[in-house]
């Protein structure tokens, strides 16, 4: 579900231009699928707005849907976990 | 060219009012402070074309409207008890010059521009904007403007420009989003307050790896002028760095980043590269079409020790990208950073090395169709030229892209009381080799002003490397 999610977010950050099911279909980077910048960083935005938490640039760097989808779910779970009452799989 | 009589354009626009200035206005409100009063040195001039059956009415219209719908251009810089604030007038006048001419009316608006760009804006009383028509043939064809860089940046004036035709023909556009004022509260409340927090913490961790100084060897008698420009328009390093950049899973702007970090390293004798990236700071969909400055600096720390320059490029993707994220903050915060980081080190730190990608969408649109597997072959269409001499700039080096979309367009600005001129020309062609042969092969970094033909700095007996900062002996 993250992945199609975050696809679907790559799709709109890109304004239409890359279509979520060829991110999704597709084992190439971000980069090379021709997501300048600009549209990462209204990538990182929109996930941060979604999910409400902070995702970290200054560590390794995120340049494929699947590292994406591993590091949000390691702090989705992370939160959850953290949380009172919280437990993997609210979502 | 015939000045015939100046029309005056009465705009009255939503709302006036005052507000702090906004961090991107602050930004160019310190560089301007760094200047004597009446350097025009951030004036912009531009030119729009009159495409059509318009006359002069419709044209002062399409002007009225522009003024009207971003307070940005009827915006003064005003100093109080608090600071200087931004003071948007609700109302008001603009005299907008008519000149006739007999043939090339783009290139009259060009020089009309240019002309009315040779003043400083009186920030407080003047309106950032000045304005001519330039008529031929019996109607309008050009129109001549000079604004101030507070009014506005690149991504303002293209899309002032995008607006232009619309307002030309009457079209009704929607309101911006958000403009200054605006931006001001925002930037008073908590989410810019967090995303100013974690540009400091990138700013601070940044700080620590960065060379105290690009620069620390003995400096030489500048030229006349002392900083000069030169630029270079070529195929081979548009295609290179495009073939580069699949290949690392990168951006041709990284790649560029990577390429200019890795020059300057190995003309200056360095492993750590630091350079500020000039941060549009425009990925937010609430500011797209907010004409105001928004540009402010992100700071770009990388090691170049040990490796190829497709390493550098991969690690410094990531690192690009972290710096563009972190761009935009609350500048007294970043330089209490600079400060502590500073006193911490026992020296200043000089970040005067900077990089500029100014192409809109970030990538080349139209690059004619040619061999991609061998750049080389397409380095004889290269050109250089030499730009500009100026008297003061606040920058030792600094690297950027230009606007073409159909070839790269790249220029490099030294500052000759540290580097000969010619080195600016030298790294020209030097980034399009690095480009070319890294294409072809590995190249490690260690080799890179070798492979280059740049010769690096040399110092005196007597000048040591303690961690990537050269000292003289005498200091420590």
């Amino acid at each position: 579900m993250l992945r199609e999610r975050l696809a679907e977010l790559v799709s709109r950050a890109s304004g239409g231009e890359l279509a979520a099911a060829d991110v999704l279909a597709s084992d190439r980077s971000l980069p090379a699928l021709g997501v300048t910048s600009l549209v990462y960083l209204r990538l990182i935005d929109a996930i941060e707005v979604e999910f409400g938490c902070d995702v970290d640039l200054d560590g390794p760097f995120l340049d494929t849907l699947d590292g994406l989808a591993d590091h949000l779910a390691n702090r989705l779970a992370g939160r959850l976990a953290d949380a009172p009452g919280g437990r993997a799989g609210d979502r | 060219m015939t000045p015939l009589t100046p029309e005056t354009v009465e705009f009255a626009g939503a709302r006036g009012g005052e507000a702090p200035l906004t961090w991107g206005q602050r930004m160019i409100w310190s560089s301007t402070r760094w200047l004597p009063d009446g350097d025009p040195y951030f004036n912009l001039s531009w030119t729009l074309p009159v495409a059509g059956a318009v006359d002069l009415p419709a044209v002062l219209r399409a002007l009225r409207r522009l003024i009207e719908r971003h307070e940005t251009l009827r915006t003064a810089y005003v100093k109080t008890g608090e600071g200087t604030v931004q003071r948007v007038a609700c109302a008001g006048r603009l005299t907008v010059g008519v000149y006739e001419t007999a043939s090339r009316p783009m290139s009259a608006a060009t020089t009309l521009a240019a002309e009315l760009a040779a003043t400083a804006f009186d920030y407080a009383r003047e309106l950032p904007v000045r304005c001519a028509v330039v008529i031929s043939g019996g109607r309008p064809r050009a129109v001549a403007l000079a604004l101030s860089h507070l009014a506005v940046d690149g991504w303002s004036l293209n899309l002032l420009a995008t607006e232009w035709p619309r307002l030309l023909t009457g079209d009704d556009l929607p309101a911006p989003g958000r403009q200054p004022l605006d931006q001001a509260a925002y930037e008073s409340g908590d989410e810019a307050a967090a995303r100013s927090a974690r540009a400091v913490r990138h700013w601070r961790a940044g700080l620590a790896r960065a060379p105290r100084s690009m620069f620390d060897f003995p400096g030489r008698e500048p030229e006349e002028p002392r900083f000069v420009r030169y630029g270079m328009r070529s195929l081979a390093t548009a295609v290179a760095a495009e073939t580069l950049a699949a290949r690392c899973s990168a951006t041709t702007a990284s790649v560029l980043t990577v390429a200019s970090a890795a020059l300057l390293a190995a003309v200056t004798g360095h492993r750590t590269a630091a350079l500020q990236l000039i941060v549009s700071n425009r990925h937010d969909p609430c500011v797209r079409d907010m004409a105001a400055p928004a540009a402010l600096d992100g700071l770009f720390v990388l090691d170049l020790a040990d490796g190829t320059f497709a390493d550098a490029v991969r690690r410094g993707h990531g690192q690009a990208m972290a710096a563009y994220r972190n761009g935009h903050y609350d500048l007294s915060a970043v330089d209490a950073v600079r400060a502590e980081a500073a006193r911490e080190r026992g020296a200043d730190l000089d970040l005067d090395a900077f990089f500029n990608d100014v192409r809109p969408d970030g990538r080349w649109r139209d690059l004619p169709p040619v061999d991609r597997g061998d750049p080389a072959a397409l380095r004889e269409r290269t050109r250089t030229f030499f730009v500009g001499g100026y008297p003061k700039v606040k920058a030792h080096v600094f690297f950027a892209t230009g606007p073409a979309s159909a070839t790269c367009e790249f220029f490099v600005l030294v500052d000759t009381a540290f580097l000969p001129g010619e080195t600016a020309e030298r790294m020209l062609l030097g980034l399009e080799t690095l480009l070319v042969r890294a294409v072809a092969e590995e190249v490690p970094l260690d080799r890179v002003a070798e492979v280059c033909g740049l010769a690096p700095v040399r110092r005196p007996a007597g000048w040591t490397r303690v961690g990537d900062d050269w000292i003289e002996n005498t200091e420590r």
